[in-house]
């Protein structure tokens, strides 16, 4: 060898470790990632499955190694939904923990509050929890989103539903917060789009247990189909409002209300209603062999069934292991992107989208798929509606 | 005045040697920020003796009102004061009943206007965009921004130390009396000597009211993100518990609250890390330590964590003022 061959080797040597040891949370040894979870607010039900989603996910690829041989370690920070301990917590990952990227952050308030913080220290912001077109638009490096906006996928399904069973007076009930306003964007625009607009439509405050006004009126403008932009609790509620009443008019709801507890809590009352999901519940009664096995593993591992937080969970932590695989030994930030920016993703057990990034479109799923109640469980209808 | 400021010299010391700089700096600025509002509390309960239930929606006031200032490119020179004057004419306004009501009732009326506000900033969508939210810009003033933490406690630490001083000045002066006057007895310790019971009410509210809307203020800048959720109910009581924990009747009461409320989740959360496996998944551990602390401390120092750090000293010659 050379003596100039030994420098440029040295150099080089040199550089790539000072590019590692440049990247926060990457060691030889591992990888450190963080999440801000709501575990104990008004959203608890939902991070706690994200939460396991997630562990088991990146517990499954260290027991297989890690990633180019890293372990993957993740920092959860509770923040029970309150933007003021979202950011302690936040500056908590970023200073003390030195996380490689935030995963799955939940809640708009949370995501907006702490996202800035996140992207000024150069650190990812990958797939949270939020409709916020901010997370994914304008373009930015370090933001990338999988979640369907509610704008896009609802226009799309009210114009599916529209279409194909001919309603004529269309509806909506929304929850006069960002996720209602955006629901109603998405379906207007569909409504426009078929030359047609809403017959009437009716807000609730975030909370509301009572809906017998918005029922009645939305009985009174004689609506044949109602949009539901609701959670679970309000959809049960309308819903049965409106079956007590005696009206049996077709209802859909967001995939906000696209969970098993609809149905577990709802009981005959919610049975026909229809759904837009971005990821089909991870029902044990008839599900394939590689979601059966998951179903059995996950049981194993927290003592509960799963739900479809969980799948997300699991799912998001998935795509990060495969972003992080195609990015190679040498992970830095750009690298990942990079890799997450070519990764094509094939449709796994869950019956995922197929998630699709680019140098121009951070945004990895804009899709959903229409579902039904039918014996006290989701049925899906259809594929990824367009 | 010495004693506290050593003390918050040397608990940032601390904090900076044990979580970082950024981190250490981040609490510190939302300790002071809550503090401001605090100091707003001590007055109206600990000093007035009035309970209300409606502090978050001062503040809520304060923040909007820099917000929307902040947005259309209103410094902060102006835009903080015109967030004081807002919450200060919150704090009026919401006084107004004291004219009739006392105790509970008194304190339901602060909770319906707390409701009132909550309910106008999500339905004049056309100013506040409603539950969508608005995102705040950075504090600048000329050519300086104040994005950076160390930069935002330093601010922060300011104005919490103005409106210490300030207070402090009132509460030695005749406002402070009248105050306390109202506090022990509206009529044989208040109107026996002249004092317009009403207005000194008022004057309690209205101060408050400022501390909240310069809370707000920073408060916006330093989360860059305000929805109307962030100021409901609970943000009220977790005030109100704020100056409780930290003694209602003393100005450091509302600093060792606003320690307590702010940075005890962060303690929690650091120590949580450190226990085994099972025991740091448990879903919520932080917010019932949380309230087994703050049941400790009701039961240990009934009067708060300044009125214990005080116990035996000439609190009654100083009339309970710091």
């Amino acid at each position: 060898m050379s003596f100039s061959r030994f420098i440029l080797g040295c150099a080089l040597a040199m550089s790539t470790a000072f590019a590692l040891a440049a990247t926060p949370g990457v060691s030889d040894r591992e990888i450190v990632l963080g999440s801000i979870q709501d575990l104990s607010g008004p959203a608890a039900m939902l991070g706690s499955p994200v939460r396991d989603g997630m562990l088991l996910r990146l517990e499954e690829a260290n027991a297989a190694g890690g990633v180019h041989g890293r372990k993957l370690r993740m920092v959860i920070e509770d923040t029970g939904y309150d933007p003021k301990r979202a950011v302690l917590a936040t500056r908590k990952l970023l200073d003390r923990d030195q996380v490689f990227a935030f995963l799955a952050n939940f809640g708009t308030p949370v995501v907006m509050a702490t996202m800035p913080l996140i992207v000024d220290a150069g650190r990812l912001h990958l797939f949270p929890f939020s409709p916020h077109e901010s997370t994914y638009s304008p373009l930015h490096p370090l933001k990338f989103q999988i979640f369907a906006p509610y704008q896009s996928y609802m226009d799309a399904a009210t114009r599916h539903m529209v279409q194909s069973r001919g309603y004529k007076r269309t509806c909506l009930l929304y929850q006069d917060d960002d996720y209602g306003l955006e629901v109603l964007k998405g379906v207007e625009a569909g409504m426009a789009r078929l030359g047609q607009s809403l017959v009437e439509k009716t807000s609730y405050k975030r909370g509301a247990t009572d809906f017998s006004s918005q029922i009645a009126r939305l009985r009174g403008a004689d609506c044949d189909f109602v949009v539901l932009a609701t959670v679970v609790r309000e959809t049960i509620a309308a819903m049965s409002e409106a079956r007590k009443t005696g009206w049996m008019v077709d209802m859909m709801v967001t995939a906000s209300g696209y969970s098993a507890q609809t149905h577990e809590l709802g009981g005959a009352a919610v049975e026909g209603l229809y759904g837009v999901s971005v990821l089909p519940h991870p029902y044990a009664e008839g599900a394939n062999s590689a979601l059966a096995d998951w179903i059995k593993r996950y049981r194993k591992r927290f003592g509960v069934d799963p739900n479809v937080w969980s799948a997300m969970g699991y799912s998001i932590a998935d795509l990060f292991v495969q972003g992080a695989n195609a990015a190679g030994r040498e992970l830095t930030v750009e690298r990942f992107v990079s890799a997450l920016e070519q990764l094509k993703t094939t449709r796994d057990f869950f019956g995922s989208p197929e998630y699709r990034f680019s140098h121009d479109d951070h945004l990895g799923n804009r899709y959903g798929r229409l579902a039904q109640i039918r014996d006290g469980r989701w049925v899906i209808l259809s594929d990824y509606l367009k | 005045m010495l004693r506290p400021l050593l003390l918050i010299a040397a608990i940032l010391a601390l904090a900076v040697g044990v979580l970082g700089a950024d981190y250490a700096f981040g609490q510190a600025t939302l300790v002071a920020t809550y503090a401001i509002a605090g100091l707003g509390l001590v007055i109206i309960v600990g000093q007035a003796g009035q309970i209300t239930l409606g502090q978050g929606a001062l503040v809520a006031l304060g923040a909007y009102t820099e917000t929307l200032l902040a947005m259309r490119g209103v410094p902060p020179v102006l835009s903080v004061p015109a967030a004081m004057a807002l919450g200060a004419a919150g704090g009026a306004l919401a006084s107004l009943p004291a004219r009739r009501l006392g105790g509970l009732y008194f304190a339901m009326s602060t909770l319906a206007f707390a409701l009132i506000v909550e309910e106008m900033l999500v339905r004049w969508t056309a100013l506040t965009r409603g539950g969508a939210g608005l995102s705040v810009p950075t504090m600048t003033w000329g050519g300086l921004r104040v994005d950076a933490p160390l930069e935002q406690m330093v601010v922060s630490l300011a104005a919490l130390l103005l409106a210490w001083l300030a207070c402090r000045r009132l509460l030695a002066g005749r406002s402070g009396r009248a105050w306390r006057a109202v506090r022990e007895d509206e009529i044989a310790a208040a109107e026996a000597c002249g004092i317009d019971v009403a207005a000194t009410k008022l004057r309690a509210f209205a101060i408050g009211g400022g501390l909240a809307g310069l809370g707000g203020a920073l408060y916006t800048h330093w989360i860059g993100f305000i929805s109307p959720e962030q100021f409901g109910l609970m943000f009220s009581f977790e005030l109100l518990m704020l100056v409780f924990i930290g003694g209602a009747r003393h100005l450091s009461g509302a600093l060792w609250g606003a320690l307590v409320v702010v940075s005890l989740p962060q303690v929690i959360a650091l120590l949580r890390d450190v226990l085994p496996g099972q025991w740091s998944r448990s879903a919520g551990l932080e917010t019932v330590l949380f309230g087994a602390v703050i049941v400790a401390v009701v039961l240990l120092r009934p009067q708060g964590l300044a009125a214990e750090a005080r116990a035996g000293q000439t609190q009654v010659r100083k009339g309970n003022r710091d």
